[in-house]
């Protein structure tokens, strides 16, 4: 059972059909909540760099090189890059992924009947 | 920012430091000076029914120009004195007053835009057995790079397994200005992989002059020898930094260093911060990076201080070193080239802020760490 003085109901599951994408807002608090394959996660919608609406942005993967230096494309849907200056974010752990000592706050989320919460 | 050094151990003069080096000092070689050592085919080609002192007509550089008459005549006002023996280093070295010197070339600043590709290469190696066999001695402080041909590759490697057991031989030299494509390029791999193995750091110095040869098409626009050498130093050192820093050419070789010579300091904070703030956007370009590129040039880059810009601003001068990193930095003249600094010229500046170690380090400690002499 959800604690729900701790977790607040913010989303259903079927709010993700369209996008994997929701903006929510608790207590003046905005969150972008993501829908990726190994379920939900949510980050602060504040870029750390200039204050940009960074959770507005485009949801992708990553390049990343292999030891050749071959090009590869990972983390699929678990990349948010904020509209502003494409700084990328990693939805999983709210680390920049240029600049790892950057990060976004990432809230707990969890799932029970369809229905989707965040403890924030 | 520590100033806890006890009277007795400040430095004062460059007289308390144990071992003083010149990171970048020169020889004043001329191509006739070594063009003798050059091996066949081009010694016969030029010397085959004629002697040295023949005229060779228009073979006698195959060093473009940019045109200018020389450093002396361009001022006006001093001639340069020649350096191209062992009297003549030591000479400088008194004048200077230090112990060891990085002896780097003049002539062959301008091989990396020598037209013909095999040419360049012995051209390499014939100053390199000239000045091993005529000016290099460690028993006076003598040490020097073995000079390599950026267009050969593949017999820039090999001069480097030739000449890395001599004991003078501390690096290997890039004569970068004008060398083009830019140094990440892998076509030049080859030659730092014979660095690294060498156990060499690799050195990069450009010339003004050599822009006559590429990079950017804009300086054939300009009709001074100050519009030209200005800029260019840097420019062309930021150029090949980036190229290398995008190709990740200090990731794939992480054991190496490599000294950046003669283009002031004020640009390799500017450098530094830049590029960091363009991988925040931009990682995508450089994926192969484990680190920003600021971090890559803490651990790998070391950067010759003249010509000092600001010595008469001890505000500007101190952020300067501060920002881009005493560690980094190791002194250098440039004698006997016409901007060069005498050895006080940072001292005077850094005294008040900086420790009598990160002192000792750039006037000696660092270089006598990184060329392992």
């Amino acid at each position: 059972m959800i604690d729900k003085e701790e977790y607040e109901y913010v989303a259903n599951v079927e709010d993700f059909e369209d996008d994997s994408r929701v903006l929510i807002d608790i207590k003046g608090r905005e969150i972008g909540l993501f829908q990726t394959e190994d379920g939900y996660f949510a980050v602060g919608n504040y870029c750390v760099h200039q204050g940009g609406p960074m959770c507005e942005g485009k949801v992708s993967g990553a390049v990343t090189a292999g030891e050749d230096f071959e090009l590869k494309y990972t983390k699929k849907g678990e990349v948010v890059s904020c509209p502003w200056h494409g700084w990328e974010f990693d939805i999983v752990t709210g680390e920049h992924l240029a600049h790892t000592d950057h990060r976004v706050p990432t809230y707990d989320v969890k799932v029970e009947d369809e229905k989707v919460y965040v403890r924030a | 920012m520590a100033k806890s050094d006890s009277a007795q151990d400040r430095i004062r003069s460059i007289d308390d430091i144990q071992t003083t080096v010149d990171g970048d000092f020169h020889i004043t070689e001329r191509q006739e000076d070594f063009i003798e050592y050059i091996d066949d085919p081009y010694h016969s080609m030029m010397f085959d029914g004629r002697k040295m002192s023949d005229n060779l007509s228009y073979l006698s550089s195959f060093y473009p120009s940019a045109g200018l008459f020389s450093t002396g005549v361009v001022s006006g006002k001093i001639d340069n004195p020649t350096v191209n023996s062992k009297e003549t280093v030591e000479k400088g070295m008194e004048v200077l007053n230090v112990d060891r010197v990085h002896a780097d070339p003049t002539q062959n600043l301008y091989l990396g835009i020598v037209h013909h590709d095999d040419l360049a290469a012995a051209l390499a190696n014939a100053y390199n057995s000239w000045v091993i066999e005529n000016i290099y001695d460690k028993d006076i402080g003598i040490y020097g790079p073995a000079v390599v041909a950026p267009q050969r590759p593949d017999k820039a490697a090999e001069e480097i397994d030739d000449r890395k057991n001599e004991d003078e031989i501390v690096s290997v030299f890039i004569p970068s200005g004008g060398t083009h494509p830019p140094l990440g390029n892998e076509k030049y791999w080859p030659i730092y992989e014979a660095a690294e193995n060498a156990g060499l750091p690799v050195v990069f110095h450009n010339a003004s002059g050599t822009q006559i040869g590429n990079f950017p098409l804009q300086f054939q626009g300009t009709n001074r020898y100050f519009s030209n050498h200005v800029p260019t130093h840097a420019m062309t050192h930021m150029m090949h930094i980036t190229d290398m820093i995008t190709r990740g050419v200090p990731v794939k070789f992480n054991e190496l260093d490599f000294v950046v010579q003669e283009a002031g300091l004020g640009w390799i904070p500017y450098l530094m911060q830049r590029m960091d703030n363009e991988y925040a956007e931009k990682r995508e370009d450089v994926p192969m990076l484990e680190q920003p590129p600021s971090e890559y040039i803490n651990d790998q880059f070391y950067f010759t201080s003249q010509p000092i810009e600001g010595a008469k601003d001890p505000d500007y001068l101190n952020s300067i070193v501060r920002l881009l990193g005493p560690e980094n930095l190791m002194f250098s003249s440039d004698y006997p080239h016409l901007d060069f600094d005498h050895s006080d010229e940072l001292l005077r500046g850094l005294r008040s802020q900086f420790t009598s170690e990160e002192i000792s380090n750039i006037y000696g400690g660092t270089a006598i760490k990184v060329f392992d002499f």
